[in-house]
């Protein structure tokens, strides 16, 4: 039997979602593979109360983002967190870099009270255990359909832990410090090949840091060429606010 | 070998002729850098550079290659042929020819990589003299001189270079393709010179007196480390290596799931998964002892194999590491005692 799929969102922009439906090429053939019980962007229903996966899109920021997670991992003998809002609490979670109460004044004007509902932002694995992870603001459509692939084969996840710069020098880029530019992928987990240098454009981090950077190192390396220890904070505030790694 | 000399404005007559016969790869500006990279016009080869990004490995041995293809429902095995057209390198450095030859030993070694050498047997290699960069200690190993491994070396004198022709193919496009004239005593004076003056320009100047032996009795120094408290452990030393050829082999699967592809995908010792097997063990966990590996697999374990260490002194890592380690400073800590 193929397994029921649900899709959902916490909070993000449905770009990740978006990515799914712009596997154009493989879509059809996805959906030959399995059942699609629940696609928050492509459908009107509702969730069904049984199903087999969920692949799930967002940073947590509410109470209700909490419950619903728990209801799913109740559910689902597989849930799969895609993209940086889900996997690490990429954007959203730059709320969380002050007090709440102090972003809430901000944005919306002082006296305004923070709903008691209301949470840092943070990564679906702050919540509930995640089986598969496919890193990335937005995801990579080929690695979200290998990633599928090991879901379906039952393989166990295997996102790189490694950092950036191999794939970088595989790209054959132009190395963003040798003119002093500051570059994320020193620290920041494999598996886009690069994207973002090959495009001309230093690494922000979209998909977290890597386990086994060496961020302690990489400080230095940003204090010698690249806007010292300030410009690594500011550069990993972008998507990595909710990591607990402190430079 | 025979020899002859090459009027450095009739160089474009050989590579446009080389181009009827072959793809022609050579040395092409990226930004301020190099690359090796498939050549149009003869105009885009920069026989100036220094270095490239990548080593010439990946034209014989890619950083991501697909070795079969098969069909999941009986596992046959439906596609594993190598895509290996005729191909010419130009412009290789001295560095990158012996790097080849250290890579020759392993996949030609008791097991034959069948890719590899599908690549290997339809190139021909053309090597170019070069002047010293500051990250260059090729002279510490002897790399600095090829004597074969190219089919032609053309060694700049001036206004002309003086060819070695080391193979049949290499003569008959030389005859085929480009005016060329005997040499004369003259011109063996002025390849002389031009190798002093080489020999000459180099900044970096490596002691590898008794190296093995050093290494070997530095197995417990601190300095090791010392080094893996500033490894980054991205593994840029090892893709940028013309002599690592350490690889990974995965299987996936197209999105149908009825075919798939076996990979193979340049690895790095410096990966935490390098060494990691079943049941979550890992020989080398820490950064230190993965970057001590490294140094003793290249200075000792090669070595103690095949009577060279496993380095060409090309300098590639030195400006790839953005930690600032490379073998000069690691053989001057294991004689010192100090990680500068």
């Amino acid at each position: 039997m193929a397994p029921r799929v649900v899709v959902l969102s916490l909070a993000s922009d449905f770009g990740c979602q978006v990515q799914i439906t712009n596997t154009e090429d493989h879509l059809l053939t996805i959906l030959g593979l399995i059942e699609l019980s629940y696609w928050q962007l492509a459908s009107s229903g509702h969730m069904p109360d049984e199903y087999d996966v969920a692949i799930v899109e967002g940073a947590v920021t509410t109470d209700e983002h909490a419950h619903l997670l728990r209801d799913v991992r109740g559910k689902a003998a597989v849930v799969i967190a895609i993209g940086a809002c889900a996997t690490i609490g990429g954007i959203p979670a730059l709320a969380g870099s002050g007090s709440l109460a102090d972003r809430y004044a901000t944005v919306y004007g002082d006296g305004v009270i923070v709903p008691a509902v209301r949470r840092a932002p943070a990564p679906v694995d702050s919540v509930i255990h995640v089986d598969y992870h496919v890193p990335g603001c937005p995801i990579d459509q080929s690695e979200f359909l290998r990633v599928l692939s090991r879901v379906l084969l039952g393989l166990v996840d295997h996102t790189p832990d490694m950092t950036m710069c191999g794939s970088c020098k595989i790209a054959e880029n132009v190395c963003f410090f040798d003119s002093g530019v500051g570059c994320l992928g020193l620290v920041t987990r494999a598996g886009c090949g690069a994207k973002c240098p090959s495009l001309g454009r230093p690494c922000t981090g979209c998909r977290g840091i890597a386990p086994d950077a060496n961020v302690v190192s990489a400080l230095e390396v940003f204090e010698r060429a690249g806007g010292g220890a300030d410009a690594l904070r500011s550069a990993l505030d972008v998507y990595n606010t909710a990591s607990e790694v402190h430079v | 070998m025979f020899f002859r000399m090459i009027e450095k404005e009739r160089l474009p007559d050989l590579i446009r002729g080389l181009s009827t016969e072959f793809e022609v790869v050579g040395p092409v500006a990226k930004g301020d850098k190099f690359v090796f990279a498939p050549i149009d016009d003869p105009a885009d080869m920069r026989l100036d550079y220094d270095t490239t990004i990548l080593p010439p490995k990946k034209w014989f041995f890619p950083p991501e290659e697909t070795m079969m293809r098969f069909r999941v429902a009986d596992n046959e095995v439906v596609d594993d042929e190598v895509y290996a057209p005729p191909r010419v390198l130009f412009g290789l450095h001295p560095c990158d020819i012996n790097s080849l030859q250290l890579m020759d030993n392993v996949f030609f070694g008791a097991y034959i990589d069948p890719y590899y050498r599908a690549r290997r047997e339809n190139t021909l290699i053309v090597g170019l003299s070069c002047v010293p960069s500051e990250t260059c200690f090729c002279n510490a190993w002897g790399t600095d001189e090829a004597h074969w491994g190219f089919d032609i070396f053309l060694s700049d004198v001036g206004d002309e270079y003086f060819a070695s022709i080391r193979s049949v193919s290499g003569a008959e496009l030389v005859d085929r393709h480009v005016k060329t004239r005997e040499i004369t005593d003259n011109d063996t004076r002025r390849f002389q010179e031009r190798t002093a003056a080489f020999k000459a320009a180099f900044e970096n100047h490596v002691d590898t007196s008794q190296l093995p032996l050093l290494i070997d009795a530095k197995f417990e120094s601190p300095i090791w480390d010392q080094l893996g408290e500033k490894c980054l452990a991205c593994g840029a030393c090892s893709m940028v290596c013309p002599t690592c050829y350490c690889y990974d082999v995965h299987d996936e699967l197209e999105p149908d799931q009825t075919m798939g592809r076996r990979v193979r995908t340049w690895d790095s010792c410096q990966f935490k998964d390098f060494a990691a097997v079943a049941h979550g063990q890992n020989f080398r966990d820490s950064r230190a002892s993965r970057i001590k590996y490294r140094y003793y697999h290249k200075q000792w374990g090669y070595l103690s194999k095949f009577e060279r260490v496993l380095c060409v002194g090309c300098g590639r890592c030195s400006r790839a590491c953005k930690a600032g380690i490379n073998p000069v400073k690691v053989i001057e800590a294991l004689q010192t005692g100090v990680v500068s």
